[in-house]
């Protein structure tokens, strides 16, 4: 997999290019602001961006504005985008269009090696990936009549890890359960919530999440 | 009196009006001798036609007195009332000669002359009762000098009957000689009194609103006639009599035209009264010399401002303009604060005879525009301090952010690298379970710290609002949020961004102490645009009657809000929830 890195701080840069490229990444840029990105973008075929949401001049949304701009223009290359804070507001803003091969994750997952390679991975194939911490928020928010009170604690496992962007096999896989079980878990969310459902993974989380916000 | 043609405002004191019993008394003095001037002539043996001239002779006494009673009573501040009262009295004087007893004949006689010394005063002294000019001063001294001097001196030689106590020399040639002398004087110095009269008129370029001033100006005619007459006299023409009736005639009626002029051009309240409605208004005018204008009715009125640091009187633009010069036929009165002039009304010259109305509108002016200045200095200050408290908050917020970018730049990144490092160290120690543990806590320690420091650097500043927005801060606010929150943001484009933090702070201000104290079920947060003002309401339902002087919260939200020239306003009611409103501009 060809992957770009955009971020401004040296030290995190090449330590994002040696953990990538020791997980088999074929990292072919490595970028200190949103213009090298694009230029880079534009001129290389890419799998994959790791893209820092604050990004010079001015460190305010030129990393989400540059994001969001790949994932228009360039629709092959997945944008996983990483910051140091987690903001409803913009997970929603990243997906609003569509959750396919978008990624938002907390930076501080990188040095959880394994799940950030496994997460790059599943963004460069066209997966979605979203923030524990987007998910657990949204789980936590309380409301007047809670429609998740209806649901068994396996079946809110299985809805937190959809609402965090896993296919039913990464389901299945982190629940030690059978793709089938998997399966049927999801649906009997999927009724239970009254969510109409979708074979589209990508389009699960999205749907997932707004029902989750409203 | 100041220079000519120059009056300082607010120097006059009050004067009081004659009490009722004076006037009634004066009244009553002068139908006595209106009745004592009758039975003279009639109980005399040497007037033809008694009747006639008591009636003639009265035609004068009684107008000039009531009218001069009114007069000083409804225009105190004139000494034309009381001048027109003793001219009255003067002329009843004078007929004391129809009497048979020596010693009222020889009063009678001193006084002869004298009503003629009065009404030329009379004239010239229209209306504020004084003579302003030297030239006036002189002719009116003259006249009397010759009207009662030359009359002792005449009487002293002999003139007149054998009852004249007074004529000790008699040399009547020369009494004869000094009579003529006298009549003549005083009819030149009437014809002068007219002369007087047309120059000053003339210079005055009077306005139009002097109409009634027209009017008594007519009666100079009355001045002509009494230089007739006493020409006639001098001569000893056949056609004195005649001429003696029709000058009467004319200057009885005269007392009405002067009572008409007196009332209504001087001081007119109701003017004075639109007037100060006027300039009460708010805003106040900005240009006062139309409402001046009106008030003095004096179309030609402008006003001119002192400019202390240019030593220089400006128009109502600033452009610069001179005060007009002595004899110009404009005048200026000057409106002073403390010793020192702050404008001056530049109005024509013929206002100087109306001491009181020109006071009375100066000290109106100069109310306005001190409440003016006042108004201006105080917006100046209110300015000042609202731009120092907005730089106040402003350059705390800029050190927030600086802060912030330090922390996000500095330890954030710093402390990731660490753990991304530790991390790629775990990855290699496959073999070694024990280390991998110890290194896989430490990474969870390092965790720990960034997400304190992701709660410190929050709370420095918020860094979501300056880089995606109100809308987008606000949804995590609300998501966060202990009690479910109704969010509605109405929103197209990024606001200031100061608009957008004290929004920010508003809300999540507001959603802590609805966590802490409301005890709600639910809130709603509404932000929407209105008019070029960002509105934002939060509302619960919670107990409600919350503590708006307590704690440094709600009053630091109201800095911050009304640092930016907005409002923020809080009902909370004892047991019906609370609700918070921000009004700030955003245009």
């Amino acid at each position: 997999m060809r992957v770009a890195i955009a971020e401004d701080s040296v030290l995190l840069r090449e330590g994002l290019a040696r953990l990538l490229g020791d997980a088999g990444f074929d990292v072919v840029a490595q970028c200190a602001n949103a213009d090298e990105l694009r230029l880079k973008v534009n001129s290389y075929p890419l799998d994959v961006a790791v893209v820092d949401i604050r990004l010079p001049p001015t460190h305010k949304d030129e990393g989400l504005v540059a994001a969001l701009e790949i994932r228009a223009r360039h629709p092959s290359v997945g944008v996983l985008v990483l910051s140091q804070y987690m903001e409803l507001g913009l997970a929603m803003k990243l997906l609003s269009d569509s959750a396919e091969g978008v990624g938002y994750l907390l930076k501080d997952r990188i040095s959880e090696v394994k799940d950030f390679v496994a997460a790059v991975r599943r963004v460069g194939a066209g997966g979605s990936v979203i923030d524990p911490i987007i998910v657990s928020t949204l789980l936590s928010r309380r409301r007047s009549d809670d429609p998740l009170a209806a649901l068994s604690p396996r079946e809110r496992q299985v809805l937190e890890l959809m609402a965090s962007g896993s296919s039913n096999q990464g389901i299945a896989d982190a629940l030690v359960i059978t793709l089938r079980a998997a399966e049927k878990h999801v649906s009997s969310v999927f009724g239970k919530l009254g969510i109409p459902s979708t074979r589209s993974e990508s389009r699960r989380v999205l749907a997932v999440l707004m029902f989750l916000r409203s | 009196m100041t220079a000519p043609g120059l009056s300082v405002g607010a120097d006059s004191g009050l004067v009081r009006p004659p009490r009722q019993l004076v006037r009634w008394l004066i009244v009553l003095v002068g139908a006595l001798a209106a009745g004592g001037s009758v039975r003279l002539a009639l109980a005399s043996n040497q007037l033809g036609e008694p009747g006639l001239q008591a009636a003639l002779v009265n035609w004068i006494t009684l107008p000039y007195i009531v009218a001069g009673v009114i007069a000083w009573s409804r225009r105190p501040d004139s000494r034309f009332g009381p001048l027109m009262v003793t001219a009255g009295f003067a002329m009843f004087l004078s007929c004391l000669q129809w009497s048979s007893a020596s010693v009222p004949y020889t009063l009678g006689l001193l006084f002869d002359l004298l009503p003629a010394a009065l009404f030329l005063h009379l004239f010239l002294a229209f209306p504020s009762g004084r003579l302003k000019l030297r030239l006036e001063r002189w002719v009116v001294g003259a006249a009397y000098a010759a009207a009662m001097g030359l009359q002792l001196l005449k009487m002293v030689l002999g003139a007149g009957e054998s009852r004249n106590v007074l004529g000790v020399v008699k040399e009547y040639g020369a009494a004869q000689t000094l009579e003529d002398v006298q009549l003549l004087a005083l009819s030149a110095l009437s014809v002068a009194g007219i002369g007087v009269l047309a120059i000053r008129r003339r210079g005055s370029g009077r306005p139009l609103r002097r109409s009634v001033t027209v009017l008594v100006d007519s009666f100079g005619l009355g001045l002509v006639m009494i230089a007739a007459l006493l020409v006639a006299g001098a001569f000893e023409s056949p056609a004195f009599e005649t001429i003696r009736r029709a000058t009467f005639f004319v200057i009885g009626v005269a007392p009405v035209a002067f009572l008409i002029g007196l009332l209504s051009a001087r001081l007119s309240r109701s003017a004075l009264g639109d007037l100060l409605v006027q300039l009460r208004a708010e805003p106040a005018p900005v240009d006062l010399s139309d409402a001046l204008a009106r008030a003095l009715r004096d179309p030609s009125l402008r006003l001119a401002y002192w400019l202390p640091q240019f030593g220089s009187w400006a128009d109502v633009d600033g452009a610069p303009t001179e005060l007009p010069a002595t004899g110009s036929g404009r005048a200026t009165t000057l409106i002073e604060r403390d010793g020192a002039p702050i404008a001056a009304l530049v109005h024509d010259a013929s206002l100087v005879d109306e001491p009181q109305l020109l006071d009375a509108v100066s000290a109106a002016a100069a109310i306005a525009l001190e409440n003016g200045r006042l108004h201006a200095e105080l917006r100046a200050r209110l300015e000042e301090l609202r731009g120092s408290r907005e730089r106040v908050i402003e350059a705390g917020q800029e050190e927030r952010q600086r802060l912030e970018r330090n922390l996000h730049d500095g330890a954030q990144q710093r402390l990731i690298a660490l753990s991304l490092e530790l991390g790629l160290l775990e990855d290699r120690l496959e073999g070694d379970p024990d280390s991998k543990r110890r290194l896989d806590q430490a990474r969870r320690e390092i965790g720990l710290s960034l997400e304190e420091l992701r709660d410190v650097a929050r709370g420095i500043h918020p860094a979501v609002v300056s880089a995606h927005g109100l809308a987008v801060a606000l949804e995590s606010l609300a998501a966060r949020a202990p009690v479910p929150v109704r969010l509605s943001v109405n929103l197209e484009d990024r606001l200031p961004e100061r608009v957008e933090l004290a929004a920010y702070y508003v809300v999540s201000e507001s959603l802590v102490n609805i966590a802490k104290h409301a005890r709600a079920t639910v809130a709603s947060v509404d932000v929407a645009r209105m008019d070029g003002l960002l509105v934002i309401e939060v509302v619960d339902d919670g107990l409600g009657g919350a503590d708006t002087e307590r704690g440094t919260g709600l009053r630091g939200l109201a800095d911050r809000v009304e640092a930016i020239g907005g409002r923020l306003r809080i009902w909370t009611p004892h047991r019906g929830g609370t609700c918070v409103r921000a009004e700030m501009p955003c245009a």
